[in-house]
């Protein structure tokens, strides 16, 4: 009878096998010991695809307006970073563009990579390391903290003058509701699963 | 109270990365089957790790709260502002679902992650850890809600971009933005390296 230690305090618990579409928590502390989904690769992929789109569409096109004086100044995502590095700040240009476009990026890409070729049959060369760079990087994809923090500046700007949110901000609301379903469809019990489907 | 059956009493490994449970081998430089990520029983050096990364943020903190974040200069004058006179004039302005926000992302979490850190790095010090349950929750409370301090900085942003408007008014960054990325970086990255077993270990040896 195989058995599950749990990731958070260590306790073993015996397992007959892992159920389908369930989530099962520790008995001692509840940390979630395992969680497997309902959605197929078909899902993850068509997120992940839907994903990619919203995101061009965000880091393309200008995310807010401000207009003073009858001039309008638009901003990109890549502009914002750019404006703290032109005032000597390159770490938190480096921060920005690593949480709110590096990292939702490499996420998509990476699931796409690997999620294609297990759909097709096969294994993608490297998943393992990939997977590793996808578990890490989950905590530091903040797309849904920056688009609080774009509303936080449209309201302190409203104070003072016009300003409006642009279609980039609309994708990137999106894009976040995307990237939290497509972690929602892919726990790591599942990922796995998948993959050595794949393997046979 | 019957001793805990755990992981460490079976001779079994958690990979912290996959979750997969593994057979621990005695070779050192263990990796885990499925993910080929290293497993190790306890994680190596974690207390002191995240300890030292949570004294930084400590250390941090001061100067992230006390200085200005930023300065706008308009035609009439320069204001600086500190992430708390931000919350005021928000509020001030009658936005108060933002400004509670603003204050709850920026002030009160950060502050809670350090005390909560703090609190639970000294209760394993002492050997004998009460409440394991209850430190847990507390462990995986300021695990989540940690990103959300990095609103101001993604606000900030913005508006140094977009409040630039030459001899009308401009939107500076001040030092301090860094020291309050370097809090919110700075306990995420203690947060990771925390291991949670650690909390119950004086429970598992029963």
């Amino acid at each position: 009878m195989p058995v599950i230690v749990c990731h958070a305090c260590d306790l073993a618990h015996r397992v007959d096998k892992i159920a389908p579409a369930s989530r099962v928590r520790c008995v001692r502390c509840r940390a979630e010991l395992y969680r497997t989904g309902t959605a197929g690769v078909d899902t993850a992929i068509a997120l992940a695809l839907t994903g990619l789109v919203l995101f061009i569409i965000a880091n393309t096109y200008p995310l807010v307006a401000f207009k003073v004086n009858g001039t309008t100044r638009m901003t990109t995502l890549t502009g914002a970073a750019l404006g703290l590095y032109d005032q000597g700040y390159a770490a938190l240009a480096v921060l920005v563009s690593f949480t709110a476009v590096l990292v939702p990026l490499t996420q998509i890409l990476a699931f796409l990579y690997v999620l294609v070729p297990v759909r097709m049959g096969f294994r993608a060369p490297g998943q393992e390391g990939l997977f590793r760079i996808l578990s890490a990087l989950r905590p530091w994809g903040m797309s849904e903290v920056f688009v609080l923090g774009a509303i936080v500046a449209l309201v302190k700007l409203s104070a003072q003058a016009e300003v409006s949110p642009h279609i980039a901000l609309v994708a990137y609301g999106l894009l976040m509701f995307t990237l939290t379903a497509l972690a929602s469809v892919t726990p790591t019990e599942q990922f796995w699963q998948w993959v050595s489907r794949a393997r046979q | 109270m019957s001793r805990a059956v755990t992981g460490r009493s079976l001779g079994l490994f958690v990979c912290t990365r996959c979750r997969a449970t593994v057979r621990a081998i005695a070779a050192a430089g263990q990796r885990c089957p499925r993910c080929h990520s290293p497993v190790h029983a306890r994680r190596p050096q974690s207390l002191s790790t995240t300890a030292s990364l949570v004294i930084a943020a400590a250390l941090l903190y001061i100067p992230a709260n006390v200085l200005p974040v930023m300065r706008t200069h308009t035609f009439f004058s320069d204001t600086d502002d500190t992430i708390m006179s931000g919350v005021i004039s928000l509020a001030q302005s009658g936005s108060w679902p933002v400004a509670v926000l603003v204050f709850f992302a920026s002030i009160v979490v950060p502050l809670l992650k350090l005390v909560a850190m703090g609190e639970i790095l000294i209760a394993i010090t002492r050997k004998s850890v009460r409440l394991p349950q209850q430190r847990s929750r507390l462990f995986r409370v300021v695990e989540f809600v940690g990103r959300w301090s990095m609103l101001d900085v993604f606000a900030m942003s913005l508006l140094v971009a977009l409040v630039q408007v030459q001899s009308l008014a401009t939107v500076e960054v001040r030092p301090a933005a860094l020291a309050f990325a370097g809090v919110v970086v700075l306990t995420m990255l203690a947060a990771q390296s925390f291991d949670e077993r650690l909390l119950w270990d004086s429970q598992n040896r029963g």
